[in-house]
């Protein structure tokens, strides 16, 4: 479903933010990209949601890529980020229809959608209070909400749990595993070791803008000859960060 | 089909409720609005009426004005009163016939000026006061004022005994308020002044021929056009205030809203989230552009509305007319806010964006209103030009259609230009990324150590301009301000004299820029004799002195009045110390003029012929002295005190020793008989003084030297002050017949001459000396 291959993307010219970073990531599989911040994971998240262009390799999404079927790619991908946020003055219904209608829903099942998606969160009690008034965890459900309003295929998540209580945090990471279940490819930067080590199949660690290691929790404890994925974590950090 | 749904999906969501209290304050806001504009039209209507009332009650008017009347007119008009009077029999006869339109239409415009019409007659030397004519006018119900040069007659009987060929003007000046009024006028000049020519002609014993004697010159006396009573109003209202009110409410929430939305959306972090929506950069473009436009358009059509209700404007197509006009000129407005909305991070920075677009469009507005009368027709097919004449002529019930259609295209296509542009920049990392991460890679270029950018580099250096060109260029303005006020009552009373019909004939005869400027300066050295011109450049001065240390304040953030003072280089600790540098100044200044004046008559350049000042011209003589006290000081201030001390803080002091020297030389170019040398010499002079101030710390003396030397050369020795013509002087000095002016600065006075560069470069190696002296003690100690 995705297709990195190669990517190198660079701000200025003597500085490379991403040193060539290839990997794939299929249907039904939840693929984490970890790393210390700084490491480039936001960047990559960006660039593979076509927010920003590689400066050389190609992202394919399905297939395409951003280059010719922008349009369609954001078709296929739902994207979750800090750094996009929520209208504090509007309410829940009113964004969710309006992005619906962004998204080119039918009048009909529009108000089907909301309400499936409401009741699952329990956003519905809050449906008409302006976002201002939310809380961080029913701003950030309201944000998931709304991200896969359009079932994608694709699902990026940079940093879904951040600043999360435990409950809430749980109720997203449950709803990721569904998701996965349902076939859905789904790509996620954490820094937190629980939530990569409860989901993910298959773990990049990105240090300095290149994966230095990857495979699955076991794999990398493994590789790493530890006994914890934390401690497999440090020694890999410690083994590639330079300075 | 999808970008359809969202173009009407952004648009909508602009009018969607979001939450009760943002809905209360823009309703509030509304109701100020039109509070505010109600008052706005109930002041300027009380105001024209308060100011032209003759045009609602007394416009049929038909005497005449006769300025300085020659006995040969007196005579005429005795002469002809017979048939003048019989005529206005006639006409009153001829007015009772109601069945007799055409005769009283023909009637009224051609004999009007005969029938009924009285002459009164007045004198004055002031040929050109049309101010004075005008009241004359009001006061007589007249509406033409015809003038004569006192000496009339006798220029006739001189032409006609062949002493002088001229011919001797007679000026005629008229109400335009009504069109008749210029038929009238062109009536009496063809007829009736015709005739009291050929009357002289055949005093003199002469054929009577086409041949005049004399040159008419038609005045016309602007008060509005074509118009009379109510109506002139009108005409004010729609072609000026409403064009400009509708331009400032289009303008303002078109700002208002518009940076809101895009560049707004990007500092509260929403608007990647719509980028990610499938929808086409365009329709986000297009969507964002209907929704201002849609919005500010109700505010737009509610006043048009009003407007062309209350300019009497009844008829469905001028209706049409003006809501295009509105409409297209909002569709311009709103595609650049939403461009810079685009390029712009954060509503602060878009607004600070937009401000230099809205007083561009203001100045423009401006520049219509002040050419209305004389406008080009191409203007009509011009954006924004177009829309605020057009919309003006739509008030005042003349559409011009080819213009309304022409320069809505052109309006519309550079509009979609705009909305191109726009639509690529979308497309670019640079304007879509959120903030945060432009920033991050910025901080993390700096850890890295890496040299600033190229953007840097530009943006450090537009700032250093934009910082010289605000601080050099400060006293300019300032000085400018405060000139023009104290000249408007002197230039309004110089008008009543004899003197300004000659400087205006004089006018008439220049070709370049120095002989308009040489002109200007003859005028300024009458007013230099002029008490109240004196005491008002001396006010003037004095209020330079307070805005700079308000300015300083402000810029330097320095609180207390004395502090202020202080800052600027007058320190006011020690009366003892501010007395000996101000009298040491005042004795330093006159020694060098009096050095530079020495020079120039050792070398045979000058000679006195005594002693000029008279009892009766003391009094100016002495308003004179006090005016260069605080003259000196204004410039001594702005040029050393605050100039310097501002370049110093942000670069090296040299600096701004140097740019403060080149200002005070550029200050001074545009006055009379300036020359490379005197641009030399008066960088000299500031460079002397600024080294004065290195030396002393404060500008106590040299602002005395300023002075000293000023009023010594002007007032004791009576020579040009920098183009200045001097006034009233203790002692006549005259050039010698082979002065070169390389030696004596010619027109410009010393200062241009070669004898004040000697007298400088001594003063400079003195103080450089001492200079010298001063550091080496320091590093002593």
């Amino acid at each position: 479903m995705i297709q990195l291959t190669d990517v190198h993307k660079s701000y200025t010219k003597d500085h490379e933010t991403i040193k060539g970073v290839s990997f794939e990531v299929h249907e039904g599989e939840i693929f984490g990209l970890l790393g210390p911040n700084g490491a480039g994971k936001t960047t990559l998240m960006q660039m593979i949601a076509t927010l920003m262009k590689p400066t050389s390799g190609s992202i394919l999404i399905d297939g395409l890529s951003a280059d010719k079927n922008l349009l369609d790619i954001h078709r296929k991908i739902g994207f979750l980020t800090n750094e996009i946020k929520l209208d504090p003055m509007s309410t829940p219904n009113v964004l969710f229809d309006f992005f619906a209608k962004l998204y080119d829903i039918p009048k009909e099942e529009l108000r089907d959608r909301r309400d499936e998606s409401f009741a699952r969160f329990g956003i519905s009690p809050f449906a008409n209070k302006r976002i201002n008034e939310l809380s961080t965890g029913m701003k950030q459900k309201i944000s998931i909400a709304i991200s896969l309003i359009h079932k994608p295929p694709v699902i990026i998540f940079d940093e879904p749990t951040n600043g999360l209580d435990i409950l809430t945090s749980k109720q997203v990471t449950d709803y990721l595993k569904e998701l996965r279940n349902q076939g859905h490819a789904i790509i996620l930067s954490t820094h937190i070791f629980s939530v990569a080590e409860e989901l993910c199949d298959d773990i990049a660690v990105l240090i300095d803008g290149s994966i230095v290691a990857q495979g699955s929790v076991e794999q990398l404890i493994a590789q790493a000859q530890v006994n914890t994925f934390e401690e497999a974590f440090f020694k890999i950090y410690v083994e590639n960060h330079k300075e | 089909m999808s970008a359809k749904r969202g173009i009407k999906t952004i648009i909508g969501n602009f009018f969607r409720k979001r939450g009760q209290s943002g809905a209360e304050a823009s309703s509030a806001s509304f109701i100020i609005s039109l509070l505010f504009v109600a008052v706005f039209f109930a002041v300027c209507i009380s105001w024209m009426l308060y100011k032209f009332p003759y045009h609602l009650f007394s416009d049929e008017v038909y005497n005449i004005v006769v300025v300085n009347a020659p006995e040969s007119f007196v005579r005429f008009n005795e002469d002809t009163q017979y048939f003048r009077d019989e005529e206005a029999r006639e006409y009153g006869e001829r007015y009772d016939i109601l069945g007799n339109y055409e005769n009283i239409i023909n009637y009224t415009y051609r004999y009007d000026g005969n029938g009924i019409t009285k002459f009164v007659y007045k004198e004055t030397d002031a040929l050109y006061d049309f101010v004075t004519f005008g009241k004359w006018m009001r006061e007589n119900g007249a509406y033409l004022t015809v003038v004569f040069p006192s000496d009339f007659d006798q220029q006739i009987a001189d032409r006609q005994n062949g002493l002088t060929s001229d011919k001797p003007q007679i000026l005629t000046y008229y109400r335009t308020n009504s069109l008749e009024y210029s038929a009238m006028k062109e009536g009496f000049i063809d007829e009736y002044l015709y005739f009291y020519q050929a009357s002289i002609r055949s005093d003199y014993g002469m054929a009577i021929t086409m041949v005049s004697d004399s040159e008419i010159i038609d005045k016309p006396i602007q008060t509005v056009e074509n118009a009379n009573g109510i109506r002139a109003i009108v005409e004010t209202l729609s072609r000026t205030f409403i064009p400009i009110l509708l331009f400032v409410i289009l303008l303002y929430s078109s700002m208002s809203i518009g940076t809101n939305v895009i560049a707004g959306q990007k500092e509260r972090g929403t608007f990647t989230g719509i980028l990610l929506t499938p929808q086409p950069r365009y329709a986000i473009v297009t969507g964002y552009l209907g929704g201002v436009v849609i919005k500010t358009m109700i505010p737009a059509f509610f006043v048009a509305t009003l407007s062309a209700l209350l300019v009497g404007r009844y008829t469905i197509d001028s209706y049409l007319a003006i809501y295009l006009y509105v409409l297209v000129l909002e569709i311009f407005i709103a595609s650049v806010t939403i461009l810079i909305s685009v390029i712009n991070d954060s509503v602060i920075s878009a607004q600070t964006a937009f401000l230099p677009i809205f007083l561009t469009l203001v100045a423009v507005c401006v520049t219509c209103i002040q050419s209305v009368s004389e406008r080009e027709d191409f203007y009509m097919y011009l954006p924004v030009h177009g829309q605020f004449y057009g919309i003006g002529d739509v008030l005042v019930g003349k559409t011009n259609v080819a213009g309304l259609i022409v320069s809505s295209l052109a309006t519309l296509l550079l509009s979609a230009v705009i909305v191109f542009i726009t639509e690529r920049l979308l497309h670019s990392e640079r304007y879509t990324v959120s903030v945060d991460t432009v920033d991050a890679k910025e901080v993390k270029r700096r850890r890295e150590g890496g040299r600033p950018s190229a953007w840097e580099m530009i943006n450090k250096g537009y700032d250093h301009l934009n910082f010289i060109i605000n601080e050099a260029f400060y006293p300019l303005v300032v000085l400018s301000v405060y000139q023009m006020l104290a000249l408007i009552p002197v230039v309004v009373s110089y008008m009543r004299k004899a003197e300004y019909s000659s400087f205006i004939r004089d006018l008439a005869n220049v070709s370049t820029v120095s002989d308009i400027i040489d002109k200007t300066f003859d005028v300024f050295s009458i007013f230099f004799k002029d008490p109240l011109f004196l005491s008002l450049m001396a006010v003037g001065y004095a209020l330079i002195l307070v805005t700079y240390f308000i300015h300083a304040g402000r810029v330097w953030k320095i609180k207390g009045i004395k502090n202020k003072i202080t800052a600027c280089g007058y320190p006011l600790s020690s009366v003892k110390h501010i007395l000996v540098h101000y009298g040491l100044g005042l004795i330093l200044g006159f020694i060098m003029m009096t050095c530079t004046v020495g020079i120039m008559r050792f070398t045979g350049q000058i000679t006195f012929t005594g002693f000029s000042l008279q009892l009766s011209s003391i009094g100016v003589f002495i308003f004179n002295l006090l005016m260069w006290f605080p003259q000196g000081a204004s410039e001594e201030l702005m040029f050393r005190g605050f100039m310097i001390t501002s370049f110093s803080k942000r670069f090296k002091p040299a600096v701004g020793i140097i740019v403060s020297s080149l200002m005070f030389s550029l200050f001074h170019s545009l006055n009379k008989g300036y020359t490379p040398l005197a641009s030399v010499n008066l960088a000299l002079i500031a460079l002397l003084f600024a080294l004065i101030y290195v030396l002393t710390g404060d500008i106590w003396m040299t602002s005395a030297m300023h002075t000293a030397w000023n009023l010594t050369q002007g007032n004791i020795y009576g020579l040009q002050v920098s183009g200045n013509g001097a006034a009233n002087s203790i002692i006549t000095a005259i050039y010698d017949k082979d002065a070169t002016s390389l030696i004596t600065g010619g027109a410009f006075g010393p200062e241009g001459g070669l004898a004040t560069t000697a007298v400088t470069l001594a003063g400079l190696v003195i103080v450089t000396v001492l200079l010298v002296i001063k550091s080496k003690k320091k590093k002593s100690v």
